[in-house]
C-alpha cells in the first residue's frame, strides 16, 4: 500500500474506534444521571404523600414524560448509528409471511383494515430479514399512529422486477403537508408538535438508512385524495461487507 | 422452621442508585441486610473479610471505576471461597458483549436498570422471590 492511503486507513481505524467508545458512552453513561432525574423526581413525589396539590402532580408528569422522551431519542440515535453493525444476518424470509409478522406486532389493529397485494415469482427470498422488518414495521405503524380516522385503511403492494422487490406502503390518513415532506427523513423530525402525538420522530431516518445501505431508495408522495404513500426499492441481491 | 436471611451486597458506584435499591427494598417490605460497596475491589474485600455474613447474593453493577463488573466477577468465581455465591447483574448496558461475558461467568439473571422507579420496584420484587427460594 502506498504511504497516503496507509495514513488513510490508520485514520479510518482510529475514527471508527473513536465512534464505537462514543455511542457506547451516550448509551451508557448519559443514562445513568437521565435515570437518577425521573427516580429522584419520584421520590419527591412518593414523600409528598397523598395530599399534593394538581399542579405539582401535573408538573412531576411532565418532567417524567419528557425525561422519558430523552430516552427515546438517546435509543433512537444509538438505533441509527448502528444500522450497518448490528442485525446483519441474511436468511430466508417469505414476504408475505414478513409483512403479517409485522401486522401481529403493531399490537391493537381492530380498527385497521390491511389490503395486501402481492406479485411475486418466488415469494421467498434470502436478504437481510431482520432489515426488511424494520422498515416495514416502522412504515405500517407509522400509518396508524398518525392516522385521524377511527376507520383506517393500510395497503401494501409488493411488486417483484428483474432486480428489485417494489414496496408501496399507504394509507387513508391526513398525509404529510406539501412544505415539510422533505423534513421527514430527517432525525427527531415530527410534521406535529410531539405534544400531539407523541413520537420520536426517529422512524423514517433509520427507515432511510436502511434502505440506502442495501442500494434501494424510499420515496413519499401524497395519496390521491388524502393519504401517505410511501415507495421504496428493495434489491433481490444483498452483498453484505463487513 | 428458622429463616435465614441473605445477606445482599450491592456492589454499585452511583449514590442514586444506591438509593434507588434501598427505597425499593423499602416498598417491597424487604427486610435482609444491605451492604453496599462502590466497586470491584471493595467487594472482595468486603467479601474476602467477611463483613457480609453467609448466606448471601450479590447485585452487581458493570459499569464501576477500579474495577467493574465483569473483572469482579472473574476475580470471584476463581476464588474457592466465593464461586459459589448467586450474582445478578443490575445495569444499563444493554450491549450484547456485556451480557454475554456476564452469561458466561455464571450469572443468575440480568437486569436491565429501568427508567422508571416504579418498574425497578417490580424488578426487586422478582429478585427477592428468588433469593426467598436460597432461604428455605
Amino acid at each position: 500500500m502506498i504511504e497516503p492511503e496507509k495514513r488513510c486507513q490508520e485514520e479510518l481505524t482510529a475514527l471508527k474506534k473513536e465512534f464505537e467508545e462514543f455511542v457506547y458512552i451516550v448509551s451508557h453513561d448519559i443514562k445513568t444521571p437521565m435515570r437518577a432525574i425521573v427516580n429522584i423526581a419520584t421520590w419527591i413525589e412518593d414523600d409528598l404523600g397523598p395530599d399534593v396539590n394538581k399542579d405539582i402532580l401535573d408538573n412531576f408528569n411532565l418532567l417524567k414524560n419528557r425525561v422519558g422522551r430523552l430516552e427515546n431519542m438517546m435509543n433512537a440515535l444509538l438505533e441509527l448509528s448502528r444500522v450497518n453493525r448490528t442485525k446483519m444476518e441474511l436468511f430466508e424470509v417469505s414476504i408475505p409471511k414478513l409483512v403479517n409478522d409485522c401486522i401481529e406486532m403493531l399490537g391493537d389493529t381492530i380498527n385497521v383494515e390491511f389490503h395486501l397485494t402481492y406479485n411475486l415469482l418466488d415469494k421467498k427470498c434470502i436478504t437481510l430479514g431482520k432489515k426488511l422488518e424494520k422498515v416495514i414495521y416502522s412504515l405500517l405503524h407509522n400509518a396508524i399512529q398518525f392516522h385521524d380516522k377511527v376507520q383506517k385503511n393500510v395497503f401494501v403492494e409488493v411488486i417483484e422486477n428483474e432486480t428489485d422487490y417494489e414496496f408501496v406502503i399507504s394509507d387513508d390518513g391526513p398525509g404529510i403537508p406539501e412544505e415539510v415532506k422533505d423534513k421527514i427523513f430527517s432525525i427527531f423530525y415530527t410534521a406535529n408538535s410531539k405534544d400531539v402525538v407523541d413520537s420520536t420522530g426517529a422512524g423514517l431516518a433509520i427507515c432511510d438508512k436502511i434502505i440506502k445501505m442495501v442500494g434501494g431508495k424510499i420515496q413519499y408522495a401524497p395519496g390521491l385524495n388524502c393519504g401517505s404513500i410511501f415507495k421504496f426499492n428493495w434489491p433481490k441481491t444483498i452483498t453484505v461487507n463487513n | 422452621m428458622i429463616q435465614k436471611l441473605v445477606n445482599i451486597l450491592l456492589v454499585e458506584d452511583d449514590e442514586v442508585d444506591v438509593m434507588n435499591v434501598k427505597r425499593a427494598f423499602s416498598k417491597n417490605n424487604i427486610k435482609n441486610d444491605l451492604f453496599v460497596a462502590g466497586n470491584g475491589v471493595e467487594a472482595l474485600e468486603m467479601l474476602r473479610g467477611g463483613i457480609v455474613p453467609l448466606p448471601r447474593i450479590i447485585i452487581l453493577d458493570i459499569n464501576m471505576p477500579k474495577m467493574n463488573g465483569i473483572e469482579f466477577l472473574k476475580e470471584m468465581r476463581e476464588d474457592e471461597n466465593l464461586k459459589n455465591i448467586s450474582v445478578f447483574v443490575m445495569t444499563t448496558s444493554n450491549e450484547d458483549s456485556d451480557k454475554i461475558n456476564a452469561y458466561n461467568l455464571n450469572v443468575a439473571g440480568y437486569i436491565l436498570k429501568p427508567l422508571s422507579f416504579e418498574k425497578f420496584i417490580a424488578s426487586v420484587a422478582t429478585l427477592k422471590d428468588f433469593w426467598s427460594l436460597c432461604e428455605m
